[in-house]
């Protein structure tokens, strides 16, 4: 039969530094944010401080003997923390264009489809191997990760200053609309991980899903509305725009794209 | 058999205490000095209000969290005869209020009158079944969690021109206007997997052409902020800050989280998250002047938590086993074959402590008949090197509610036979850290026994012991079990993407 245990051994018949071919990683695109999923058995760390992030970052990776006693506490740090998260990364478009434009800018992407995950921690391994005199690529790599339920089990607050929410699941039904990775509830989560001054980017095809999100963020008193030039000079929005697997479908399809930027503001003080 | 009291309060008015307990659908309340039964209200059946019931299934907790489509739905014509069962009662902090909420998803108010007499004022029926309800200091606003994991905030008593309000927009439902004409939310240039374009094909055959829009709730309500999980439990704590008062809320959900909000009117700023639970969260209780924060759920281990700096202060790695221990010996043999810890009950009562009154948490897990005690100034001065030290308490039955007058604590059991006392008065004196539970009639106070005896003789004869696990006994459901989503997510069959 063909299927599953076929792809999963020529995953295998890869050699080191070679490029993963994502047909042998394809998962359905939709997944169920409620589901614990395998999430159970390939558990998200109990809080921030419990992430495994050299293993991720290892050319970040707090060097031994450096600083003597952090090191015996706690020997799993990087020298700084992910500031850009994509959250829903896909086969990781934008992770691998934005990666050399910011080389000193740890990058994240959070993806729920373990196998779509895989695919893009394999794509990073070959990518730092054949950069390896440059050493790009040394500042991405993926999680797999339910965001909606489990972000600030990875991110700490005001940690982030980017997030992107590229061509989310739209959801299309009124009764799947709490599924939606923007909402009021959630932007409140957002905006916890987020620094004031940090950004979300969100882009879709469908208009419907873009009125969603902006309305969202705009009702949100801890977000507002970038506009202007500040959104169309933004290196960011360009790469959105051109890199993501989503957008160069959009693309050859010839279809709208709808970019929306939003400002984290400061806590007001308590009343 | 007769029916446990799932939910017990005692209220104060004019100096007198009453005991409203609900009794499935009854709610009654009980004068504790003449042991009279005052008054006592009976919840509709579902047909009456013509709500539908919702029969908690072992499935109920499940991811399910949208509506379940239609056939799942058990309507009252199936159980014509079964009521609203109540499965949360509180009071207001000025014991004039009390807020019952059935299993109709409905939020009752109740006047206590002087002389401890019900009067139900209003009811209204949230989205989503309640699944934690709290009225705030200011005796006027009632926090309501839900299954769902939303918190709104509702108006204790509802204005009388509220049956025509118009839910304010807060982002949470953005207004759909009543009868917007059909638009396909996508065209076919967008990009779809083969599901969503097909979901867009059904969309354009739709002979209907206008777009559905939810009944909005017909009252005023406010969504506070929300998980994306089953929301299990909440609490309003309030501390001082630069001569100020500071109100937060405290919510805890299935996936591990307790997380602290800003009270309203900023309860969209997340303040921080007290993480490092492995298992569901399902009870939290803040002790107040000690910014003390105490959790427990499906873990082996209670948390003692420094809730404002959302660290772990200490963990009481042995509760589980202890537990268990102090089952082994009030004689129950069988222990070891005890469910997996599922703590269903933590309160702040009042006890002594070497003869000065002093507050006690209490503790008690599901279906296990133990409680667990420890006194408020043993939590303050824990420190790693120190650990407060916990007493057990051995009983009959499972505890399933705790509440308190004075210094004396009423319990109530989940007892399913009739010979057995279905609540129990005693007094916690706590010395050295040992613990000793009296009895209240040993005390002499012969009238609170009166009415601890009025109530036990209440007859409510129930058949079915599966309704009554499936209201007492939910908490062990919140437990994630491995199953097949698990085998099946990892390599599905990959539909076309591109």
């Amino acid at each position: 039969m063909a299927g599953p245990p076929k792809k999963r051994q020529k995953r295998e018949e890869k050699q080191e530094g070679e490029m993963p071919q994502k047909k042998y990683y394809r998962q359905r695109a939709h997944a169920n944010p409620f589901s614990d999923h395998g999430l159970i058995s390939q558990r998200s760390p109990e809080s921030p401080a419990a992430m495994d992030w050299p293993q991720h970052y290892p050319a970040f990776a707090t060097q031994p003997g450096s600083e003597p006693d952090n090191q015996a506490k706690n020997p799993k740090t990087i020298t700084q923390q992910v500031e850009i998260a994509d959250i829903g990364c896909g086969f990781g478009g934008l992770l691998f264009a934005l990666a050399p434009k910011l080389p000193t800018t740890l990058i994240l992407g959070l993806e729920i489809r373990s196998s779509v995950t895989e695919f893009v921690q394999q794509k990073a391994l070959a990518l730092r191997s054949q950069n390896a005199s440059s050493g790009l690529y040394n500042n991405v790599s993926c999680i797999r990760a339910n965001t909606m339920k489990f972000l600030p089990n990875f991110f700490s607050k005001a940690q982030l200053s980017k997030i992107f929410l590229c061509f989310p699941d739209p959801h299309f039904k009124a009764r799947k609309h709490k599924q939606r990775i923007v909402s009021t509830s959630l932007n409140s989560e957002y905006a916890f991980v987020m620094r004031p001054g940090g950004k979300v980017y969100t882009i879709t095809d469908v208009e419907d899903l873009h009125l969603w999100m902006v309305e969202h963020f705009e009702a949100h008193p801890s977000f507002e509305r970038v506009v202007g030039e500040e959104v169309e000079g933004d290196v960011c929005v360009e790469t959105m725009r051109t890199e993501t697997e989503e957008g160069k479908k959009v693309e050859r399809n010839s279809g709208m794209k709808f970019v929306a930027v939003f400002r984290r503001l400061e806590d007001p003080s308590w009343p | 058999m007769d029916h446990p009291f799932q939910c017990i309060e005692v209220v104060h008015r004019i100096d007198t205490p009453y005991l409203l307990s609900a009794c499935g659908p009854k709610l009654s309340s009980t004068s504790l000095s003449t042991g009279e039964v005052v008054s006592t209200w009976t919840a509709p059946g579902s047909e009456d209000t013509g709500l539908r019931t919702e029969i908690p299934g072992p499935g109920k907790l499940e991811d399910d969290a949208e509506e379940r489509p239609a056939k799942k739905q058990k309507t009252a014509t199936s159980s014509a005869t079964s009521l609203s069962k109540i499965i949360k009662l509180t009071a207001s902090p000025d014991n004039r209020h009390a807020v019952a909420v059935t299993d109709d998803k409905c939020v009752r108010v109740f006047e206590i009158h002087d002389d401890g007499k019900l009067d139900e004022l209003s009811q209204r029926v949230m989205p989503k079944r309640p699944c934690a309800v709290q009225v705030l200091p200011d005796n006027s606003t009632i926090l309501c969690g839900d299954k769902f994991g939303d918190v709104y905030s509702l108006p204790l008593l509802p204005k009388p021109e509220s049956s025509t309000h118009q839910p304010k927009s807060d982002g949470s439902q953005p207004p759909e206007e009543k009868s917007k004409p059909f638009k396909p939310q996508a065209t076919t240039q967008t990009v779809h997997s083969k599901r969503n374009l097909k979901s867009l094909e059904a969309q354009m055959k739709q002979k209907n052409l206008t777009t559905k829009t939810k009944q909005p709730l017909a009252f005023e309500h406010k969504l506070l902020l929300g998980h994306v999980s089953v929301l299990t439990d909440l609490t309003y704590a309030t501390r001082e800050v630069d001569g100020k008062q500071r109100g937060y809320i405290i919510t805890a959900d299935r996936d591990e989280h307790i997380r602290v909000s800003r009270g309203p009117p900023q309860s969209h700023i997340i303040e921080g998250y007290c993480l490092g639970h492995t298992q569901f969260v399902s009870k939290v209780c803040a002790i107040p002047g000690a910014d003390l924060l105490v959790s427990g759920g499906g873990d082996e281990w209670l948390g003692v938590w420094d809730w404002p700096n959302f660290s772990l202060r200490w963990k009481f790695e042995s509760f589980g086993e202890d537990t268990r221990k102090a089952l082994v010996q009030g004689g129950v043999t069988q222990a070891e074959a005890l469910p997996a810890t599922a703590v269903s009950g933590i309160w702040l009562v009042p006890g002594d402590l070497d003869g000065r009154p002093e507050g006690v948490v209490v503790v008690a897990c599901e279906r296990v008949p133990v409680l667990a005690y420890c006194p408020i100034a043993e939590l303050r001065n824990a420190l790693p090197g120190r650990t407060p030290k916990w007493s057990f308490e051995p009983f009959d039955h499972p505890v399933l509610d705790v509440t308190a007058t004075g210094t004396t604590i009423l319990l109530s059991f989940d007892t399913r036979s009739k010979s057995h006392e279905r609540l129990r008065a005693c007094k916690l004196h706590i010395t050295r850290g040992e613990c000793d539970v009296l009895s209240v009639g040993s005390v002499g106070e012969d009238t609170m026994q009166a009415a601890i005896k009025t109530a036990n003789s209440t007859s409510s004869d129930v058949t079915d012991e599966k309704d009554l696990d499936s209201l007492l006994c939910g908490i062990a459901n919140l437990r994630k079990r491995v199953n097949q989503d698990e085998a099946a997510d990892h390599d599905e069959p990959a539909e076309n993407e591109e």
